[in-house]
């Protein structure tokens, strides 16, 4: 067999496994969306259909009607851009100042940021609560922000990009050409940041979207849940009523897909320009 | 355009003092080089100047005003560096009249200072371009045309070509000196390349260690250097040095291996002394004063013939206008011009008028 035929074959058999990998990937998101058109007796055939019989818009008129799935997702959305926003800017400011201004009580800052990361959000999060209870924040939106306004990781991230791709002289150059700090900082050192801000923008919203854990202790009223803790009331209060959940969750996936699909290219070429060089 | 004084110039990052009070000045218009081996100090001048770090002590004048604690902006120079500094995401154009916008000038004001600048540079087709879309040379130019558009009193240039390669070096080297002839502007360039130096400067200020060893006309710098790291640095290739004894009363200078240097004016002259000899101040020759040498390496350009040699046990370059065509480890006999010979002290490397 020549050089070429192997591969060729060789290429052929990644293209294979791939395909079997995506398959593997993506079928429980199908049958997800799927058992949402279904009605529940078919929910229980075995083995599941993978195609509805009898698709039905019933699930998804219920989800919509009996529960308040619309304002869930409003809060998870005001949540989940609010605190992009905030972890953006906190992290651009935060990681261009340790980057670019390096002294010493700076650094110590830094290693006390980078700290953070390593205590899990589980030790703090009971103190935390009584925090944002003694605030009267509860069943807010500014209570489920509070630990969602800083990103350790953010800042390391920006605080790479800057010292990798943004070279002392362009500041210097622009302090010479007249330019205060904050005009470099917003017209020459943003702009330059701006595909590991997206990159950060994308993990910051989908950490926010997907969060449970907080948003779960903080709102104890059905109309202040996130989308997160909504689904999750669906298996005590409604039981077992799996077609309804799959409708539910298959009408909260469609913005985070999108977000993702839209913002994909950013976010791999943000994330793979960190620490290397341009 | 401004005169610039610097008046007794220290400065010290973290207890280490890099300039050890530093004083010149450079008259109206005059295109001053600062050289020297890296780590000498001569970046940290331009940077003073321009603002970028703080002066410890000292004072830096333009025209008849002392700029120590005035922002960049407002000292009224422009700098081209070394990477050129271009902002990435800006066209050519607005690279070039960025300072022009901080200034709240109009835009018909800017696009006619911008395509000015442009103009005299040749660049007026890539005002629309990225930086990341030209070229090496282009991007130089481009440096620089953001520093004409300011009109400033002084400019600043920190190594501007050392990213060029050596054909665009020369080209531009050119460019650069009929720029400053045109625009008359105060300039001072930092280079470690002394041919550069030599070549563009109306003024040279060679410095080592954070000191001015010296400050003069380029061939001033050749023919008379103050001392032996001067008269080593200046010229290409380098002056030979080789240690000599003389006794006073005697006109010769003895090298380690023997062999005799005689200049009537040695008679007052005693002790150890370093002698040095330009390269091209030596020729071949058999009759009269003549030293013998070994040939260690030869370089043949076509109208010159380079060769280092071993004279008294020290390497020393020949330059010789001809060809000349010898086996390595040969022994020939050179003869060396007294007139042109320089002496120096042993011992502070100070130069002796002889």
């Amino acid at each position: 067999m020549s050089a070429r035929a192997r591969v060729r074959r060789t290429n052929f058999m990644l293209d294979i496994l791939l395909f079997v990998i995506c398959i593997l990937l993506l079928t429980p998101l199908i049958l997800l969306i799927a058992n949402g058109f279904k009605t529940p007796q078919e929910m229980l055939v075995w083995p599941p259909t993978l195609f509805p019989k009898d698709p039905t818009l019933q699930n998804f008129h219920k989800v919509f009607t009996e529960t308040p799935l619309l304002q869930w997702m409003f809060n998870s959305f005001a949540f989940a851009i609010l605190s992009t926003i905030a972890i953006v800017s906190t992290s651009a400011l935060a990681g261009y100042i340790i980057g670019k201004f390096p002294f010493r009580s700076i650094n110590i800052i830094f290693v006390l940021f980078l700290a953070t990361a390593i205590i899990p959000f589980e030790v703090y999060m009971i103190p935390l609560y009584f925090q944002v209870k003694a605030l009267g924040l509860l069943n807010s939106i500014g209570g489920l922000l509070v630990g969602y306004l800083v990103m350790s990781f953010g800042i390391f991230l920006i605080r790479q990009n800057v010292i990798a791709s943004i070279p002392d002289e362009l500041l210097e150059a622009a302090r010479i050409d007249g330019a205060g700090e904050l005009w470099i900082f917003c017209y020459v050192v943003l702009p330059l940041l701006r595909g590991p801000l997206a990159a950060l923008a994308v993990l910051a919203f989908f950490q926010a979207w997907t969060a449970f854990a907080w948003p779960i202790i903080v709102t104890t009223r059905k109309a202040s849940f996130t989308i997160e803790v909504g689904l999750a009331n669906f298996q005590s209060a409604y039981t077992i009523d799996l077609s309804l959940l799959s409708a539910a969750s298959a009408a909260v996936m469609v913005p985070s897909v999108l977000a993702f699909v839209l913002l994909r290219r950013n976010f791999v070429e943000g994330i793979a320009a960190s620490g290397m060089k341009d | 355009m401004a005169t610039v004084e610097i008046n007794e110039l220290r400065k010290s990052f973290d207890d280490v003092e890099t300039l050890h009070g530093i004083s010149f000045s450079i008259p109206d218009g005059a295109f001053v080089a600062l050289v020297g081996p890296s780590g000498c100090g001569k970046s940290t001048i331009l940077r003073l100047v321009a603002g970028l770090e703080e002066i410890t002590s000292g004072d830096i004048y333009i025209g008849d005003n002392i700029i120590n604690d005035i922002e960049p902006k407002d000292r009224n120079i422009a700098m081209v560096f070394q990477n050129y500094a271009l902002y990435p995401h800006l066209t050519v154009a607005q690279n070039m009249g960025f300072s022009l916008k901080l200034l709240k000038k109009s835009k018909v004001e800017i696009e006619r200072a911008v395509k000015e600048a442009a103009e005299i540079l040749g660049i007026g087709e890539l005002l629309h371009r990225l930086p990341k879309q030209l070229s090496g040379g282009q991007r130089q130019r481009v440096a620089m045309g953001r520093a004409i558009v300011r009109q400033p009193q002084v400019f600043l240039f920190d190594e501007p070509l050392s990213n060029l390669d050596a054909k665009l070096r020369v080209q531009m080297r050119a460019e650069l000196k009929a720029l400053h002839r045109r625009l008359a502007t105060t300039t001072i360039y930092v280079t470690h390349d002394q041919i550069e130096a030599m070549t563009m400067a109306d003024i040279v200020v060679v410095m080592r260690d954070g000191n001015v060893e010296q400050v003069g006309r380029p061939l001033e710098l050749y023919d008379k250097p103050v001392n032996q790291f001067v008269a080593g640095f200046i010229g290409s290739p380098a002056m030979g040095f080789l240690p000599a004894t003389t006794k006073v009363g005697s006109n010769e200078m003895v090298f380690s291996d023997g062999q005799v240097l005689s200049k009537p004016t040695y008679a007052t002259l005693d002790g150890g002394y370093i002698i040095g000899l330009r390269p091209e101040h030596i020729r071949l020759g058999g009759d009269g004063a003549s030293f013998k040498a070994t040939i260690e390496a030869s370089e043949q350009t076509g109208s010159e013939t380079m060769l280092v040699a071993r004279l008294a046990d020290q390497e020393i370059t020949i330059l010789l206008r001809e060809r000349f065509d010898t086996p390595i480890g040969d022994v020939h006999a050179f003869v060396i011009d007294p007139t042109a010979v320089q002496v120096f002290d042993s011992k502070t490397g100070a130069r002796l008028e002889t």
